[in-house]
Formats: structure tokens, sequence, C-alpha cells
């Protein structure tokens, strides 16, 4: 048993390790640059000079250690440079990797963007047109488009008198890019190279920041991620429990009936409202409430999910009424379907347990139908239900999204689509953390206390 | 055997109404052109006649052109000999500008016919509800086909291997254990690491380009992997290669499993969701990738029973390859585990699109689905029809599917068989 539940923990950590992986690389991906919205908020006066805008960048990059290579290693074709990772300007980056990815010689194409650079800061402050044609080339990486734009370059050079050096500077760029041309290797794109970067990467310091308890800062608010979870936690979690309870209280009687009384009129009319109810769509329902209950044009019984909160700083006795009056609806919606699943399972595990050998003995015996059923069958069928608590669990928190988003309340999943709206990154991937640990603990949970409850299955058992 | 499993399947009535109904909703889906249209079945116009709801896939495919008289026609105004429209005589897309702001079905509507009622009313713009509903069960059974074909391959495809050579039972020389990651990883080097912008470009434009792309990709893998076997297969004529190894097949697809069972699908469709464009086709996709862990359990489960039976045992003594026994003999025999994983898979892909698209996410807005009609119902709480309709297709296709999984486990399950 013991070696059950440590094998089963030592299984947990890379499962959590590849689900780390996944949700580092989605976030990786995520459109924008998160320097820049940082940036953005932070400092409104966008009109200061160049250089101590691309200084305040570079210092918040390497502040957040987006300095650094992604992952402990990377795999890439020989062409690509190995050391990109150490240019700031993230579109810059991205043009430069797609032209040493075509072009195959890094040397050469660095050169040319140190020469483009040189050449930027060299320009007079007036020639806004020259400016426009510099900053174009950073965004090309095409060389039928490339090579007008320094011929064109070059004319407007000589038309508006620019300083020896400028000129100077433009043909250089010209000759660079000619030798980038002539020295296209592109059969390097189809040699696979393979880099070790080590410990210092983006993912470690990810990882480690997310064990400690730092996961980043909410664009949206400027407030750690971890305290904007907290408290919209605290709301799931309680609504879930309370869910949780309402619907083992409802649905082990519900189970234990249409188990005991099978084939009868009682059981028929349960079970069939029992199925109904499990694939009613719990954002139907909720939506139909406050349509039709919710002071439409129809029946006003219960607030309209757009009222304000009760104020908790109230004496007790006042909020407290308002708050059960204001979760009524929101919790019925929410419970109904774990409420249906649960009984389902009630039912067959309670029926199996009827079929059993030792019931018909007891029943032989003579023993009245309700010890039978409490004494003897309840107690065997009652455990393998409870360990679904902690399957059902996790899928509370999940299935709360909806409910959230119709009654407003502001817990995980309404905080996570609003960060979906806000495109909030950092608290998105917080949360998918955080459920995929929820749901893999409450599967390890539900595995061992089955294995516990369960004396039968055996589990150290060689497989076939 | 078979035909006992559709008798008992028969005797569940319940059952057998859902597949019924299922039926009905594929013929709406196929004939949701003519059913719900603006355009005229067939009409007679200054003297000629036009079959104009048929011609309009022959334009599409520009095969034909519109008359002149037609092309951007108000469909409705044209002065016909006679003509015949479809008994819903609105697209989805169509705005009637009489009754918009959501005009009820038993309010007074500003029709000049009965025909042209909203028999579901109309929503704030001024779409026809009951249109809308009939091209939405499209996009209902297109997501339950696609994701559950893409959910049911790799379901299949896994949960075999897994369930029919275990721990145990896969043993390869060491050539092959050695050469074939190697081919492995470059097939996914060249299909992915070279094409990298390829498919960037791709996707840029839209989904359907990306996927011909990716689909290059894929035969690039299987050229290269089947080179890989071919010469795996001659080195492993030397001696030193030659000795075999074990691998354990269902420990690492068990786990995979599990890895996958933890990702919660929601989120993960929602965040991958957030930096990728919105696109049914995304989504249908996202959730087959996900949804293939209960397919995969099923048939591993029924292929670990079917393994040790003895009529394979028989194929193997009559010196039949493992390719051969799995695809022909042993998967058959489970794939009606298979179809009740599937009516159950069906059922909740429709479920997570729907609230995908009641959320708003995933679903580009201009395309009407049942989940994105009733998140209507939101912004005008006094629209009912609005709540009602939509919401009870979503849970009549629900437990329709749902239906028939059960009858489909009842009539095949052997302990209750009586």
């Amino acid at each position: 048993m013991l070696n059950y539940s440590i094998k089963r923990l030592l299984y947990f950590i890379p499962t959590l390790f590849l689900i780390s992986i996944i949700t580092f690389f989605i976030s990786i991906n995520a459109p924008g640059d998160p320097v820049e919205t940082m940036l953005n908020r932070s400092q409104d006066e966008r009109q200061t000079d160049k250089l101590i805008q691309e200084n305040s960048y570079v210092e918040l990059r390497h502040n957040l250690g987006l300095d650094l290579p992604v992952f402990y290693f990377s795999i890439t074709s020989a062409a690509s440079c190995d050391t990109l990772y150490k240019i700031s300007n993230l579109s810059h980056r991205s043009i430069l990797e797609r032209m040493a990815f075509t072009y195959g010689n890094w040397k050469d194409i660095a050169c040319y963007y140190q020469t483009i650079k040189k050449l930027e800061f060299s320009l007079p402050k007036r020639a806004i047109n020259l400016k426009y044609l510099v900053n174009s080339l950073y965004n090309e990486y095409d060389s039928s488009r490339i090579g007008p734009i320094i011929a064109n370059l070059c004319d407007s050079l000589k038309s508006n008198n620019c300083t020896e050096t400028t000129t100077q500077l433009c043909l250089e760029l010209k000759s660079s890019f000619i030798e980038v041309l002539k020295n296209q290797k592109n059969y390097m794109q189809f040699i696979p190279a393979i880099h070790w970067y080590g410990f210092k990467n983006q993912y470690h310091h990810w990882l480690k920041k997310f064990i400690c308890g730092d996961f980043g800062i909410s664009y949206q608010d400027k407030r750690p991620v971890s305290s904007v979870i907290w408290d919209a936690f605290g709301w799931t979690l309680t609504l879930s429990l309370l869910s949780m309870l309402i619907a083992y209280l409802v649905a082990i009687p519900l189970g234990v009936i249409s188990a005991v009384e099978k084939d009868s009129l009682k059981e028929k009319s349960i079970t069939s409202i029992l199925f109904m109810l499990y694939s009613l769509p719990n954002f139907w329902i909720a939506t139909l409430t406050v349509v039709f209950l919710c002071g439409g044009d129809w029946f006003s019984w219960f607030p309209s999910p757009g009222a304000d909160w009760p104020d908790t700083s109230a004496p007790i006795q006042e909020w407290v009424p308002a708050m059960i009056y204001r979760l009524t609806l929101p919790l019925l919606c929410w419970t109904y379907s774990s409420l249906a699943f649960i009984s389902r399972q009630m039912r067959g595990g309670m029926l199996n347990v009827l079929g059993q050998d030792y019931i018909r003995t007891a029943r032989a015996k003579g023993m009245s139908e309700t010890r039978v059923v409490w004494k003897h069958a309840f107690r065997n069928s009652l455990l393998p239900v409870i360990t679904l608590f902690a399957n059902v669990f996790p899928l509370a928190i999940t299935g709360s999204f909806v409910i959230e988003y119709i009654f407003s309340i502001p817990g995980m999943g309404k905080l996570t689509l609003e960060a979906f709206q806000a495109r909030n990154y950092p608290v998105i991937f917080t949360v998918m953390m955080f459920t995929a640990i929820l749901t893999l603990a409450g599967n390890l949970i539900a595995d061992i206390l089955y294995a516990f409850t369960d004396p039968r299955i055996s589990f150290t058992q060689k497989r076939l | 055997m078979a035909g006992n499993k559709i008798t008992k399947f028969r005797k569940n009535k319940l059952a057998v109404y859902s597949a019924r109904f299922i039926l009905v909703m594929i013929v709406v889906a196929l004939l949701a052109d003519i059913l719900a249209n603006e355009k005229p079945i067939i009409c007679r116009y200054k003297g000629n006649i036009y079959f104009p709801v048929f011609r309009s896939y022959l334009v599409d495919a520009t095969i034909l052109t519109w008359p002149s008289d037609f092309q951007n026609a108000e469909w409705t105004l044209l002065s016909y000999d006679w003509v015949l429209f479809p008994p819903v005589p609105y697209l989805p897309q169509n705005i009637d500008k009489n009754n918009m702001h959501s005009v009820s079905p038993f309010a007074k509507q500003k029709i000049s016919s009965s025909h042209w009622k909203h028999w579901m009313g109309t929503d704030e713009l001024g779409h026809d509800v009951l249109s809308a509903m009939i091209h939405g069960t499209r996009i209902a059974l297109l997501v339950g086909l696609v994701s559950m074909s893409i959910a049911g391959f790799i379901g299949i495809v896994l949960g075999s291997l897994a369930g029919y050579y275990g721990d145990q039972r896969l043993k390869i020389t060491r050539a092959e254990a050695l050469i074939n990651p190697v081919f492995l990883f470059l097939a996914l080097f060249y299909a992915f690491g070279t094409r990298n912008y390829v498919l960037k470009d791709a996707l840029s434009i839209s989904f359907s380009h990306f996927l011909i792309q990716l689909f290059i990709s894929l035969l690039i893998i299987i050229t290269v992997l089947f080179t890989g076997y071919k010469i795996s297969k001659l080195a492993g004529k030397l001696s030193f290669l030659k000795n075999k190894v074990n691998i354990p097949t269902d420990l690492i697809i068990s786990r995979f499993i599990e890895v996958m069972i933890s990702i919660p699908t929601l989120f993960l469709i929602i965040s991958i969701v957030a930096i990728a464009k919105p696109s049914l086709l995304l989504v249908m996709t996202i959730i087959g990738l996900t949804t293939w862990t209960g397919i995969a359990r099923f048939i591993r489960a029924e292929l670990l029973r079917i393994r040790s039976l003895e009529y394979i045992e028989a194929a193997h003594a009559l010196g039949y390859s493992e390719r051969r026994i799995i695809v022909r003999h042993a998967i058959p025999n489970a794939l009606s585990a298979v179809l009740i994983a599937i009516a159950f898979g069906i059922a909740s892909a429709i479920l997570i699109e729907s609230t995908l698209s009641f959320l708003g996410i995933g679903v580009p807005p201009e395309t009407l689905t049942w989940g994105s009609l009733l998140s209507e119902a939101r912004q005008s709480p006094s629209a009912w029809w609005m709540a009602v309709f939509p919401g009870l297709a979503i849970f009549l296709t629900i437990s329709v599917y749902n239906l028939v999984g059960e009858g489909l486990s009842d009539g095949l399950d052997p302990k209750l068989r009586k």
C-alpha cells in the first residue's frame, strides 16, 4: 500500500513537469510583447528620446528575465543563430531569425544588422523620410524587397546632402547586404543543430519562481497574480465546497432509493429525471433562471446578476441572509449536474453490492430489509462514492466558469474570462497551472483512497 | 452475437428514438440551405424557370453565373411569375428591417403574409432565429463529426497499441530501437523545423491553408519514418543489432493518457484560443486533440481482454503478422466499445463548443451557433425565445447522443445481458 502511494507520488512529478512545459510554451507563444505591455502602462510619455526608451526597455527586459534563452536546450537548424535571444527588440529578433534561417550565414547578417543600427543613429534628426526608409529595413527579410529599399536610400541620401559618414555607412550597408547574398548557404536549414544553454534560462526561472509562489504581475491592475488569484479562489472554493456538500446530501439518498426500489415507478422517474439533469447544460439553465426569475419581464423572485453584492462589513445577521438569497440560484445551477453524476454512481455501486452473495446471506438470516440496506450494503457502496469527491472537486472548479460568468460572481472562472478578454497572460497561465495541479492531486488522492477502501484492488501486482 | 446486440439495442425504445432523432438532425443539417434560405427553391421569372438555391452552389463553384437581374438582388422584392420559397425564407445573416429589436414569436410581426412569419422570433438586429437554428444544426453536427474523427483516430491507434502489446509483448530488435527514434527526430525536424515559416505563413492566411501545409508535413513525416523503418530492418540483420529489447508500450501510453486527462480541456482551449485567431476548425481540432483519452482508455481495456481470447492465439498460430492481427481481428471486435465512447464523446464535444461560443471564445463572431444565439439572451433578458430555443436544441442534441451511448452500452455490456 505504502509502496503504491509512493509510486503514484513519483509519477506525479514528471506529469506535473510536462504540464508546466506545455503551459510555459503556450505562454511564450502568446502574441504581443510582455515588456512593451508593461512599459506602456507605466510610462505615458511616448515621445521621449528613442535612446532612453530603448534603455528602459532593455532594463525591464533584463529584470523580467526575458533576455535569457527560453529553455535548457534548443533544437534548431544549423542556419539559426544560438545567441539570438540577446537581441532585445522583439520584431527585430523575429526578422533576423527568419533571415538567418533563409540565408544560413548569421555572421554576415549580424554585420548587416549592425550597419543598419549605425546608420539609423547617424541620420540627421529632421530627415523623417530617411528614417522611415531605414526603419522599413528592420521589417524586411526578403532580398527582393531589401535591395530596392537600399537603392532608394542611397539616392535619397545624395539629394538630402548628408554628412560624409552617413553616406559612407550607406555604402557599407549596401556592400554588407551584397555580402549576405553572396555567402548564403541555403543547405544549412536542412541540418539539425542542438544547443545546450544550461540552467540560466527562462523556463527554469519561471518554474523556480512558480514553486516559490511568485506568479508574476497581472497586466490589468499591476497587482501580483498570487493576490488576484487568492481573492478569486476564496469565492470559488467556498461555493464549490457548498455545492459539493449539497450534492452529496441529496444524491446519496436518491441513489440508494433508486437502487433499492429498482424497476418501480419511483425509481424510473428518479432515474429519468437524473438523466435529464445530467444532460442539461448548466449555462442554459442558468440563462433561463436569469431570464425568467431574476426580474426580467416575468418574475423577480431573485436579485438580478448585475445587482450589488451585500456589504460584508455590515453586522453578520444582515449580510448573511442577503448573501444566501443572492447565491441560491448560482448554487442550484452549480450543484445539479454533479448531483446527478454522484447519485448515478451511487445507484450503480449500490446495485452492484446488492447483487453480492453476502447480501443474500443477510436476507436469508431473516434480517430486516432496512438493516440489510443501510447497515450492510450502504456502507460498502458509500466508500467509492466518497472517493469520487477527489475527482469531482477539480471539475467543480473548472465547471464554475459559466455560472460565475452568468451570475457575475468574482471567482476564478470570471477572473480567467476577464483575463482572457484583456489578454492578461500571467493570470491565464497561472490559473491553468493551478487547475492542472488540482486535477492531478484529485486523481492521485482518488486512486490512493480507492486502494485504501477496497483491499481487493491490488496495485502491486505485475501488469500482464 | 451481433444480432443479439442489435435486438438488445432495439428493445431500448428511448435509444431507438434518439437514433432516429439524430437521423432527422442529419437530414436538417444536409438540407439546411433548402429549409432556410432567402432564395427561392424554384421560380419562373420573365418566362424562364430557375432553381436559385441549387444554382447558388454552381455559382460558388464558378461553373455558372447569375443572370444580371439576380445579381445582388433583393430576392423577396423581385416580381416573379410564380415562385416557391423555402419553408423558412430567411438566411441567418439576413436582417429583417421591419422586425428589428427582438420581436417575440407571439407578438404582432410586421410581415406581408404568414409565410414570412418569424416562428421563433427575431434577435436584436432582426435576424430570424429559426433560420439561425437550422443552420446551427450543421455546426453542431460538424463539431461532433470532426472532433470525434480526430479523437477516434488517435484514441484507437494509441489505445489498441497499449492494450494489445501491454508491457511485455512488444519486442523489437536493437537496430529498430536505435534507428527509429533518430528518424522520428529527423521526420519531425524536416516536417516542422525546416517548414516552420511555411506553416506560420499559411496560418496567417487562414486555418485551411495551414491544414494543407500540415498535410504536406505529415507526408514528409510518413516518408522519413518509412525510410527509417526499412533501414532499421536491414540493420537488424547485423549480429550486434539483432538482439531484442522490450518496449513497455502500455506504461508509456497510459502515462501519456494520464497527463492528457489532468490538463483541464476548457482551460487548454481557452489559452490556445487566446493566442490564435478565432476559427471553428481550430476549436474542433483542439477538442479532438484533447478528448481522445476516453476512447483510448475504452479500447485499451477492451483489447486487454480480447488479446487473451483463443481466436487471437489461433491467428498467431496461423502465422499472421502482428499488424494483421491487430487491424483485422482485434480492433473490429473492440469497435462496439469505441462506438459507445464516441457517442458520449460527441455529446461532450458539442457541449464544449456551445459553452465556448456562449462565452464568445474561439468561434468567430460572425458564425452563428446555438451557443452564440443563447448568449444573446444575456444582452436582452426580455427576449425569452432567445434563451429557450437554442438551449433546448443543445440540450436535446446532448441528451440524444447520451441516450444512444447508454443504449449501446446496455446492449453491449455482457454483465447486463440476461
